[in-house]
């Protein structure tokens, strides 16, 4: 039996089918302008370059910005909330997390979970695009390199550059300046990145972080961000053994598992 | 006494000259990368607009975030206490001055002798400020001096949810795309600027007497509805609101 997890960002969108709790197909896009059409879209390529078809899949659960539509329309039969989901999908993919850090592209969350799987409390920034993945994109705009190479660029750095400003539209300003002043764009990356984990940081220390710690979503790509937490956290963030940015659509699809009772 | 203020701000480079508390020159230029030799050519048009020499200037007073790139600067005062000495010395009546500069809001409660009671400034987010300003009416293709005007035709104002400039950009970008009117989302960015600036100003309270300086209250659509939602008597600075903290730090430059 097959289940399925729609997870509609403000960026991409994610869908993952399992079966057994074990991933069959996973596929990201990037979202159109409304979340059905987002939803049709990245179904279609599962179905198309993995063969799996709607009408095999017994649940699906969606999540993320469009998930009330996408239920209201029959494309999920239920909706869950994004906590939830990376809850979940983290928590299954290593018992031992405690903590969860997501970044997505327009908001940022760090969610606790209990010994049992059961979430324990959350914290979120959606108000300030700073420590988010948006910061991260006017960067990589500002800066002319591609948003994935912005986490391996700044790998290479000695001397980061330190920005003075949090605000997204005032680092924007500043990047521009190091640029004209020919500081190599690796230090303006490494300094952009670590200015992301501090506003991270500053959220992630409003609840009371301990390990294990996962970082989920698609920031947990940039592997500089992720070098930087784990320096400013004393930690090692555990290793996902599937994309961090597709863990929402995953603990969506186990719930749809569980809400099948089939698991 | 022929003093110099300059305020090396974030977006913009202010000097002026005073004779006594009378403003007899003044420049404004773009804030650039390329600061140090943008000063001197500052210093130098207010001086040669004044029709002096700079032997003839008793006193050059620099302040804002580039004051200590003035090298000709005989001191360096506070930007709040600058604009706030402003406020006070030419509007002895007000009790609270808001100054909405490039990439910062203040607020300040001045006491009958024109000194700073008490103060409290933004300058670490974009909403709420100048620059705020500027990247909308970039998105939108619309000159800043071109926003009172063209708000002035709005039918309504868009409002924008979010207060984050990145995220409000988002947003902007979406009203155009959906075909609304650019008078009514320019009026809708201007209405998002004064909320900012009204919730900070508020946090003191009212006051019977306020003033509005920096660059933003140069914008009618953005001033007119903080006068209007702020309650007491607005009292409008008697020069270029723009140059309010350049001012101050040229007054700071005479002795009392």
């Amino acid at each position: 039996m097959l289940f399925a997890g729609i997870d509609i960002g403000s960026l991409t969108a994610e869908a993952v089918v399992i079966e057994d709790g074990k991933i069959l197909g996973a596929e990201i896009i990037s979202v159109l302008p409304h979340p059905l059409d987002s939803a049709r879209e990245v179904m279609g390529r599962l179905s198309s370059k993995q063969g799996i078809q709607w009408r095999d899949i017994q649940y699906t659960v969606s999540t993320g910005y469009g998930r009330e539509q996408l239920q209201k329309e029959g494309l999920a039969q239920e909706n869950i909330s994004e906590i939830s989901c990376h809850g979940l999908g983290a928590y299954a993919l290593c018992p031992e997390v405690r903590t969860v850090i997501d970044i997505g592209g327009q908001d940022a969350k760090v969610i606790k979970i209990a010994a049992s799987g059961e979430l324990e409390n959350f914290v979120m920034n959606d108000k300030c695009a700073a420590g988010t993945g948006h910061f991260l994109e006017v960067m990589s705009r500002t800066l002319g390199v591609a948003l994935e190479e912005i986490g391996p660029l700044s790998l290479g750095s000695r001397k980061p550059v330190e920005m003075s400003n949090r605000c997204t539209i005032y680092v924007e300003t500043e990047v521009i300046h190091f640029l004209q002043r020919g500081v190599p764009k690796k230090d303006v990356a490494a300094g952009i990145n670590r200015a992301m984990a501090e506003r991270v940081l500053a959220l992630v220390r409003r609840v009371n972080p301990e390990p294990e710690v996962m970082l989920t979503g698609g920031v947990a790509k940039n592997v500089a961000v992720k070098n930087e937490l784990e320096r400013m956290l004393n930690v090692k963030v555990v290793p996902t053994k599937i994309d961090p940015q597709i863990i929402g659509a995953f603990g969506a699809a186990l719930f749809a598992q569980r809400k099948a009772g089939a698991g | 006494m022929i003093t110099l203020g300059c305020d090396i701000g974030s977006l913009f480079s202010k000097a002026v000259i005073l004779d006594g508390d009378r403003v007899t020159a003044s420049q404004v230029v773009r804030t650039t990368g390329n600061t140090g030799e943008e000063i001197e050519g500052l210093l130098r048009a207010v001086i040669r607009q004044a029709g002096l020499k700079r032997e003839q200037v008793a006193c050059v007073v620099a302040t804002g975030n580039g004051a200590d790139l003035v090298k000709d600067a005989d001191r360096v005062e506070d930007v709040v206490t600058c604009v706030g000495a402003a406020a006070g010395y030419y509007l002895p009546e007000v009790q609270l001055s808001i100054d909405v500069g490039g990439q910062s809001t203040t607020s300040m409660l001045l006491d009958e002798d024109g000194e700073i009671r008490d103060f409290m400034r933004n300058d670490k987010c974009a909403a709420g400020s100048g620059r705020f300003l500027e990247v909308m009416a970039e998105k939108l293709g619309v000159k800043v001096a071109e926003i009172d005007q063209t708000a002035t035709r709005a039918a309504k104002a868009i409002e924008l949810s979010s207060q984050c400039g990145v995220f409000a950009e988002s947003e902007v970008i979406t009203h155009l795309n959906n075909g609304e009117p650019m008078p009514d989302i320019i009026a809708g960015v201007c209405a998002s600027v004064a909320k900012m600036v009204l919730a900070q100003g508020r946090r003191f309270g009212t006051a019977d007497h306020f003033t509005l300086t920096g660059g933003v209250a140069k914008l009618q659509a953005v001033t007119r509805i903080i006068r209007e939602n702020l309650g007491g008597t607005f009292h409008p600075f008697p020069h270029d609101p723009q140059l309010a903290t350049a001012i101050g730090a040229a007054l700071l430059g005479s002795p009392d």
